[in-house]
């Protein structure tokens, strides 16, 4: 084995040593044989010519020794790179054309796949997630899944469990730092002391908790995120053991996490959990023994050693047998786990997929071109591989030869291709880093760098392989009988190139078509009517901090006082607040009962969003009430329960009658229903794409439930008469003057937030909208291409045509009609490949059918457009060519 | 015919050239004398097929190969016997003795 590669080695790599020994050794071995016959009495000349007449052919000897010691393969490809680079030199042309065109196409596909990487494939960044699992109740009624755990039922999994090494908690609390400067509302989360060493995570600086702080009266210890390091205390290097200042009390600071670790957040966990956008700092949970309270908790658990999510739903049943017989209202809930790993990527999964399906399509295009090209070249090299042919070269041998300098022209390509990805995701990074999770984690790893090898020989294989086999099927006798004329080529090779335009037409039809439709989309979202107005409107947060605000009156009363301080700012036109403004998040929503209209059968359960609104909230951001008074400030928890319904809401439950003075209320019938005194416009919440769900809007001053929905927070709305530039300035002096420690939170303009609710569809439109263009450049350059060569082609009969009177106009006709006749096969293909394709993307569309017929149209008349300019310049050369000069040529 | 050469059968030439060599080291020349000698001039070795063979033993490792003086005070190739060679040496005659022992059984029963 060693011995075989030993001598495999030399012979590559000195091979003049081991040739001239091989020389030596022949050289030898005849000399002993003349001397043999001379021996017998032969004269000198006669005793040559009869050892060479033993010897036989010296040449074929010495290539059956090669041969015999196994290293020809490696001397003929030795011998391809080698001829294939000095072709390269020689057409620098052909090649930086062929090369540039790769590259895009790879580029392209590397940029995408190192986005899909670091969105699904590449593993959470904490060491255990391939074995953590996040465990979701679910409840009888239909569609009550995925429910958080109350902290009793997390309480008794963690008591019951078997199935788990590590098991932790955790719920989203807000924290208002104080003491460092203005003081700041931090988002963070509470978590148990499993939390840390189920995920499997260790800190930057310091520790994470210890079990003996997870109990109430020991868990003022805090662990930063790294950002929040970074920004709020200059990366200080000594802050673990330091004190901050959080709801007014001391925290020791003794850990701060990694810059990779985010967890948890809202990438992909249902909006039930609440969970901060991104976590600032850590909280010890420190439930009580026997902890009572609502479904809030967030559970994940890391599977024991060779466990598997068959055993934790074994453990999990047993957990809820266990459950019914302490707590009979369980009865009939379930639990059940999600891997981690799935839970948070699939939030982000598909305007990936569209992406890949973008590029692929892309990258074909730039391979079928460069398989245009390159059928272009070899067969104006057929007088060389015919004489090759014609010299014992194989058919096999010359696809090799033809094979490797496609993959030189493949690694060429893929090399540039991989600085440009890179150019293109520094461009991306800049541009839409908020919209897409784990963008920042994009880069050169060893998956994407094995996909850009098997992209580049992929695309070598697939842009070599047809021109070489098409090539090189050719009749010798005939092809060199045909000697020096340029004319002829194989009857299959414009066929072949045919074939590529139109495939090529057809793939950029799709994707242009793709693309037109988020355009589309994109512009109807703008124009959708969402139900306010967003001009001069700014929004803010005003989150109390729990130890000093626990009643749900005396926080109805401060909003109010806010309210009055921002009304008495001069510029202000009108303010309100609400639970959440448009595009501010997720309503709260709940089952609802209308006593006029009780449910046909039980199990029909009527839904609405349930949040609070003062006063002129509504006029604040411009929803017109269509029907009904607003409610007043003198609604209150002496006065007559009411609410204010959306049209949806009264669409839905009120059909065709006055809902005004009807009644409406949440579903546990101990809680009054509310008489409906106004209906308001469907407002767009969370994206201007949804259809707007049924919501009904309470008087922050008739909270009568107290538990439920949270005020906590509230959100408002401020619309200002003129443009201020100081409204920032007087909306945090009329909060200051009502309590100088709240923090004002998220403040921004209401136009910001709706733009940032499209910030995932305008990248998905740039990025598909680039890809297309892409698409349509390469396609009319191989048009080019084509239809050039076959002027070049038909140069001959063109001149006898005009030498026969063809008018320069018929010719020039002819070239276009040519071009424009694949153009039109690759349009009308194209057409029916969009249709299947485009009814993929359905989900990213809004207010554009997925066959657009105007996208359609538009589209293949753009394609027909841009493939008959491709042909204007060859159709212009082919119509001023001189019959003379052609002729005398031939 | 009254040749009296005849063509070595297919996958003879190895063993003789093993066993040549399993007499001392020789160059390729005297190989191919040394077998025809012995073989009284039946046996001849074309040397389009000595050499050939001669590397492929080689890179299997059943010989080596080094540079030294001949006969006649020329630099020559001399190639010997590695250990695995008379190994396979051994192998090789086994098998040998094997078959035409059975193609005579049958030659001499049919």
């Amino acid at each position: 084995m060693f011995n075989d590669l030993r001598i495999r080695l030399r012979s590559i790599f000195r091979k003049a040593a081991v040739e001239a020994e091989l020389k030596d050794e022949l050289r030898f071995h005849f000399d002993n044989e003349v001397e043999k016959y001379k021996r017998t009495g032969m004269a000198d000349e006669e005793a040559k010519r009869s050892a060479r007449l033993a010897f036989g052919c010296e040449e074929q000897v010495t290539q059956d020794c090669r041969d015999a010691r196994g290293t020809r393969m490696a001397e003929t490809i030795m011998q391809d790179l080698h001829y294939g680079l000095r072709s390269i030199r020689k057409n620098r042309g052909f090649f930086s054309i062929a090369a540039l065109t790769l590259a895009l196409g790879i580029g392209a596909s590397i940029a995408v796949f190192s986005l899909v990487n670091a969105i699904l494939l590449k593993p959470l960044p904490y060491p255990n997630a391939g074995h953590v699992v996040m465990i979701w109740r679910e409840g009888p009624l239909a569609g009550v899944g995925d429910m958080p755990f109350a902290p009793g039922e997390y309480s008794i999994l963690a008591r019951s469990a078997t199935a788990f090494q590590n098991l932790g908690a955790f719920k989203k609390d807000s924290f208002n730092l104080t003491g460092v400067s203005d003081p700041e509302l931090l988002e963070g989360v509470r978590v148990t002391a499993g939390f840390f060493p189920t995920l499997g995570v260790t800190p930057a600086l310091g520790r994470i908790f210890i079990q003996e702080e997870d109990q109430a009266g020991r868990e003022h210890v805090v662990v930063l995120s790294n950002r929040l390091w970074r920004s709020r205390f200059g990366a200080d290097p000594g802050i673990v053991g330091k004190t901050v200042h959080l709801n007014g009390s001391p925290y020791f600071v003794i850990g701060v996490m990694p810059a990779s670790f985010q967890f948890p957040n809202q990438e992909g966990i249902p909006s039930l959990l609440d969970l901060p956008r991104e976590t600032q700092l850590w909280v010890p949970l420190a439930l009580p023994a026997n902890p009572r309270g609502a479904n809030e908790l967030g559970v994940i658990g890391e599977l024991r050693p060779g466990g598997t999510l068959a055993s934790v739903e074994q453990d999990l049943t047993i957990f809820e047998s266990v459950l019914e017989r302490l707590i009979p209202q369980e009865k009939n809930w379930a639990s059940h786990a999600v891997p981690l790993m799935r839970q948070t990527a699939s939030d982000a999964r598909l305007p990936v997929l569209l992406l890949l399906g973008a590029v692929s399509v892309v990258l074909l295009i730039a391979c079928a071109n460069v398989a245009g090209l390159t059928l272009n070249r070899s067969l104006g090299r057929r007088r060389e591989l015919t004489l090759r042919g014609a010299l014992g070269a194989a058919r096999s041998r010359i696809i090799q030869q033809l094979m490797t300098e496609s993959l030189i022209l493949a690694l060429i390509g893929g090399g540039l291709g991989i600085l440009l990805a890179e150019v293109c995701l520094l461009m991306v990074k800049n541009f839409a880093s908020g919209a897409i999770p784990h963008l920042n984690e994009t880069g050169l790893d060893l998956r994407v760098i094995t996909f850009a090898v098997g992209v580049t020989f992929a695309s070598g294989l697939f842009f070599g392989l047809a021109p070489a086999m098409g090539a090189t099927r050719m009749n010798m006798v005939e092809a060199l009988k045909s000697g020096g004329q340029r004319s002829g080529g194989s009857a299959s090779a414009p066929k072949m190139r045919n074939a590529l335009i139109i495939v090529q037409v057809a793939m950029a039809m799709v994707l242009v078509i793709a693309a037109g439709l988020l355009v589309r989309t994109f512009n109807s979202m703008l124009r959708a009517d969402a139900g306010f107005d967003a001009t001069r409107v700014v929004t803010f947060e005003l989150p109390l901090p729990a130890p000093k605000y626990q009643d749900t009156a005396r926080m109805a009363d401060l909003y109010r006082q806010v309210l009055l301080r921002l009304q008495s700012i001069p510029s202000v036109q009108g303010t309100g607040f609400a639970s959440v403004v448009p595009m501010g998040g997720a309503p709260d929503g709940t089952v609802i009962r209308m006593p006029e209209h009780p449910p046909v059968n039980s199990a029909e359960q009527p839904y609405a969003n349930y949040s609070f609104v003062s006063p002129g909230y509504f006029a604040a951001i411009g929803a017109p009430l269509l029907r009904g008074r607003d409610i007043n400030s003198t609604d209150s928890l002496n006065t007559v329960p009411v609410t204010i319904i959306n049209a949806a809401l009264a669409r839905k439950f009120f059909p065709g009658e006055d809902p005004i003075g009807k009644q409406v209320g949440v579903a546990m019938t101990k809680f009054p229903a509310r008489t409906i005194v106004g209906v308001v416009a469907d407002t767009k919440q969370a994206s201007l794409r949804e259809q707007p769900d049924p919501e009904m809007f309470v008087p922050a001053t008739q909270n009568e439930i107290k538990v439920w929905p949270s005020m906590q927070t509230m959100q408002f709305a401020v619309r200002t008469k003129i443009d201020d530039a100081y409204i920032a300035v007087s909306v945090r002096q009329a909060v200051h003057a009502v309590d100088p420690d709240l923090p004002v939170a998220k403040f921004s303009t209401l136009s910001t937030l709706v733009d940032t609710s499209m910030t995932a569809d305008r990248f998905s439109l740039i990025l598909v909208g680039v890809l297309g263009m892409l698409a349509l450049i390469l396609t009319s350059v191989g048009m080019y291409g084509v239809i050039s060569y076959s002027v070049l082609q038909r140069m001959p009969e063109i001149g006898l045509r005009m030498a026969l009177g063809a008018k320069r106009s018929q010719i020039f006709a002819m070239v276009l009609y040519n071009g424009g006749r694949l153009a039109i096969a690759g349009v009308t293909i194209g057409l029916i490949g969009a249709l299947a394709a485009t009814r993929l993307m359905a989900r990213f569309l809004y207010g554009v059918q997925p066959t657009d017929p105007f996208t359609f149209a538009a589209v293949s008349f753009l394609l027909i457009l841009v493939a008959l300019l491709a042909c204007y310049l060859p159709a212009r050369r082919a119509m001023k060519l001189d019959p003379m000069i052609v002729l005398r040529y031939e | 015919m009254t040749d009296p050469h005849i063509d070595l059968p297919q996958g003879t030439l190895d063993l003789l050239i093993l066993r040549t060599l399993a007499l001392g080291p020789q160059h390729g020349w005297a190989i191919s004398e040394r077998v025809q000698q012995i073989s009284n001039d039946v046996l001849r070795i074309q040397q389009g097929s000595l050499y050939p063979a001669l590397h492929r033993l080689e890179r299997r490792g059943w010989i080596k190969a080094s540079w030294g003086t001949s006969e006649n005070n020329r630099r020559a190739k001399y190639y010997e016997l590695t250990s695995s060679g008379k190994k396979q040496l051994e192998v090789e005659t086994e098998s040998w003795r094997k078959l035409t022992a059975a193609v005579a059984q049958i030659l001499e029963s049919v």
